[in-house]
């Protein structure tokens, strides 16, 4: 395993002043376990200081950093040298910035804009089931919350959404958990509004059950399951149900 | 063309509310303003892209509460680790209202929605962490309420859900640069929006700082990219004292590369420290406690098996650093109860914790120190007296709930529950105040001529070069050790590196989106508030809580004050004394005595 691999990154760049779009190779020499993110800064610091990314938390939790690489959608912060080149068995990479939004300057898109779908699907509770006697917390049993924790550790990084096979008029995978969420949370009784933005004109018909969103989600969500259970109806009241 | 001289206000904003920092106590606070106040029109201002990417959202642990309904735990006792853990320096009026209000909090994000993990009858599981004990330090506690591994995440996602549902509009990748005062009441903000380049001034009734932590002028952090102490340094730049900026907490184990936390579970679960020599280097210096000694002292242990060459440096990332062995932990503890962490090494650094050593070094993680504030996240000037209209909450504000140490879990306690009281007072005091009228005519003139500055300098400087040295000097002079000849230099090469930070030139002049002229602006924040750090710390000659000094290894009954520090140039920093509130030991109630001036021993 060598200890330094000789890298070519060829990165989308756009600057918004002249609007001009290109794609410059970068030639960089890198440790097996740098991040593309450590790669990004140290082009900055060697090579060329104007090259726009973003990053926050660069471990994995914020989704900020996500980028295509070769195509697949990912946190850069995730990414190390050595597994990106056993991952796609080269030393060169194409690095293009997410396209569920409009790019900004080079990689740096903007995501505000792509958060409106996350917006639109009121990631809250919308209206409250009444409280526990006791004053105090709700009761939910372990089980309850089982069933729909998974979706909860969503990060809105929009990557799913990148990779999604229907890039028009859908809210897209993350947003529609979001709405899912609430969906299976006891506390939320809002339940019908919800259900109109699930099957509603940009809601889960759009979906094609091609999956790329569970394939390709950092955070390893299976989030087409969550869509699955919508498409076959288990978030709608039972009929015997009189609440 | 010249770009400096186009350097103006684009617009002018006017909601009631301006919130600067749109993290957990930010949004905490916007919320309650909302819930006292419906209606109230409230503009945030985030660095990242959206308020969820907020660095509370990293939070991992969990949030300690005690419900005074709870047979076995009692607030005093929380009360009481808040303090010890403080070395005595904590304000006894603040732990007392977090103590208190924390379960209600708790409740309050429950309600509002957070996932919280749960016990086999659907109540809220905690569980213990250090520091927290049962009856004054005799047992350990079951405290910490959590989410998962992801609690910041849960707090973050509930507060900014609660934000957007009353209508809280966001200036999201913006940043404060100046703040607006009119005759000594601060009425707004001048905020850079980085995608527009354009600069906004935002005048309001009332204007809530909650910037969070700055430890990016540390060569190794667990800190997120932003946290470059912008705030601060806006608030240096007002003239306003900033308050024990020299305690930062140092956690032992960070992860070489990404510098996040590799918790105390690891250690806890059997976890080996081990230098270059391969030796279990904890057994020399605490025989008892070896590996699981307090932070504090593990901090120093690695540092000086570092110093005194029984390091390694990490071939990629040029780092000193220790191993942590976990080889010879069982496979099924692996697979269960540290698989996060674990994972961690995993996908950070590309080593597998069940046959390799995994890269560990002491990394800067939180700020205990902030502005100043009284118990209702008012800011106070340097006389003591407060800022009309100027509010703080988080781990941006000193209030002080921490003193010169954090116990885990209290920071996400104090944003949410400070974050509402911060709320409350909000809400109450634009009741019945006058919107601002005009803007100042000077409003943004400073930050202009500084960013002119960035736009015309000429020279042959380097930022990475300064930013790698800033990181370096302060890692090594002003970090886990400290000592006279040592801050001495640190104060003498910051000078210097701010001297060189005026001759960077800027590769491109646009303002869109140009990360190298944030980052310039970044670093003179950086430089800023590291020098503040390095006066606190040479001035105080003891040893409290995260501050160690060589030369003065002993806490001293001199230093029972909190240093305020005002920096009139650069360099010249003017010291003043905040006393310690000692309300709980001075009420005379039942336990009184255990808040006195008390050992920090465990």
């Amino acid at each position: 395993m060598p200890q330094e691999y000789d890298l070519t990154l060829k990165i989308s760049r756009y600057d918004p002043d002249t609007r001009r779009s290109w794609i410059q190779d970068y030639h960089l020499k890198a440790g097996r376990i740098l991040r593309f993110v450590d790669l990004f800064r140290k082009i900055n610091d060697e090579q060329d200081p104007t090259l726009a990314w973003r990053s926050s938390c660069e471990h994995g939790q914020c989704g900020t950093c996500g980028m295509k690489i070769n195509g697949k959608p990912l946190l850069t912060c995730e990414l190390l040298v050595e597994r990106a080149v056993g991952l796609f068995k080269t030393h060169t990479f194409n690095v293009e910035p997410l396209t569920a939004a409009r790019v900004i300057r080079d990689l740096a898109v903007d995501l505000e804009n792509a958060y409106e779908r996350v917006h639109f699907v009121k990631p809250y509770i919308i209206a409250r089931a009444a409280t526990h006697p006791d004053g105090d917390e709700y009761r939910i049993s372990p089980r309850t919350l089982d069933a729909y924790v998974e979706a909860t550790r969503c990060i809105n990084c929009f990557c799913c959404a990148t990779a999604c096979v229907t890039q028009r008029n859908y809210l897209g995978p993350n947003a529609v958990l979001a709405n899912i969420v609430r969906l299976m949370d006891p506390r939320e009784t809002a339940k019908e509004k919800r259900l109109d933005i699930l099957y509603g004109e940009q809601g889960i018909p759009r979906c094609r059950t091609a999956r790329a969103c569970s394939f390709v989600c950092p955070k390893e969500i299976d989030i087409a399951h969550f869509i699955a259970l919508a498409k076959e109806g288990a978030f709608r009241p039972e009929p015997s149900s009189t609440r | 063309m010249n770009v400096a001289k186009k350097l103006k206000i684009d617009t002018v904003l006017r909601p009631e509310v301006l919130v600067i920092g749109a993290g957990g106590a930010g949004l905490r606070c916007a919320a309650q303003i909302c819930e006292c106040r419906p209606g109230t029109s409230i503009i945030a201002v985030t660095k990242v892209y959206s308020p969820q990417k907020s660095h509370t959202s990293a939070a991992q642990g969990g949030m300690a509460a005690v419900d005074s309904k709870d047979p076995v735990d009692k607030i005093v006792y929380h009360m009481f680790d808040t303090w010890k853990g403080s070395d005595c320096s904590a304000d006894q009026n603040i732990i007392k209202k977090v103590c208190e209000s924390g379960w209600e909090q708790i409740v309050w994000l429950e309600r509002h929605g957070m996932h919280f993990s749960r016990t086999e009858e659907g109540r809220i599981a905690k569980r213990p962490f250090g520091g927290h004990m049962l009856n004054f330090g005799r047992v350990k506690a079951f405290r910490a309420c959590y989410e998962a591994d992801r609690t910041g995440k849960g707090i973050m996602d509930t507060v900014w859900g609660e934000s957007l549902k009353h209508g809280v509009v966001f200036l999201n990748q913006s940043v404060a640069t100046e703040l607006i005062f009119k005759n000594g009441r601060c009425i707004g903000a001048v905020v850079f929006v980085e995608q527009s380049g354009k600069f906004v001034a935002v005048l309001a009734k009332a204007t809530i700082m909650a910037t969070g932590g700055k430890a990016r002028m540390y060569q190794v952090t667990s800190n997120c990219r932003q946290n470059t102490g912008d705030g601060l340094a806006m608030i240096l730049q007002a003239g306003l004292p900033v308050m024990d900026l020299d305690a930062v907490q140092f956690h032992p184990t960070g992860i070489v590369g990404p510098g996040i936390l590799a918790s105390e579970a690891l250690r806890g679960e059997g976890g080996i420290l081990r230098n270059e020599d391969g030796e279990r280097f904890m057994e020399r210096y605490a025989p008892t406690a070896k590996d699981l000694a307090p932070r504090d002292l593990v901090s120093r242990c690695i540092m000086t098996e570092i110093r005194e060459g029984r390091g390694c440096v990490h071939p990629d990332h040029k780092l000193p650093h220790v191993w942590l062995d976990l080889r010879h932990i069982p496979e099924h503890i692996h697979k269960t109860r540290i698989q996060e962490v674990s994972g961690f090494f995993r996908r950070f650094v590309g080593t597998d914790p069940q046959k390799e050593l995994c890269p560990v070094t002491p990394t800067a993680h939180y700020q205990m120190g902030g502005a100043p504030t009284n118990e209702f996240g008012e800011v106070q000037d340097d006389a003591r007296q407060i800022v009309p209209g100027l509010y703080a909450c988080g781990e941006f504000a000193a209030a002080s709930l921490h003193g010169y140490n954090r116990l885990g879990t209290n920071s996400l306690l104090e944003l949410i529950t400070m974050g509402k009281v911060v709320g409350d007072s909000v809400a109450a005091y634009i009741e019945d105040t006058k919107d601002p009228s005009a803007i100042p005519e000077d409003a943004g003139g400073r930050v202009f001529a500084q960013f002119a500055a960035y736009l015309e300098a000429q020279g042959k400087e380097c930022y990475a070069e300064i930013r790698d040295a800033l990181r370096v000097v302060m890692m090594e002079k002003v970090g886990v050790f400290r000592n006279e000849k040592g801050l001495t230099e640190a104060i003498e090469e910051l000078k210097e590196l701010k001297d060189r930070a005026g001759r960077m030139k800027l590769s491109s002049k646009s303002l869109v989106m140009n990360q190298e002229l944030m980052q310039f602006w970044e670093l003179d924040n950086l430089l800023d508030i590291s020098m503040v750090i390095a006066r606190c710390a040479l001035a105080r000659k003891e040893s409290r809580g995260a501050h160690y000094r060589e030369d003065y290894p002993e806490r001293s009954p001199e230093f029972q004050h909190h240093t305020l520090a005002c920096m009139t140039e650069y360099g010249k920093v003017e010291l003043g004394k905040r006393p310690i509130d000692m309300s709980i030991y001075k009420a005379k109630g039942k336990h009184h005595k255990k808040f006195g001036i008390i050992e920090r021993k465990y």
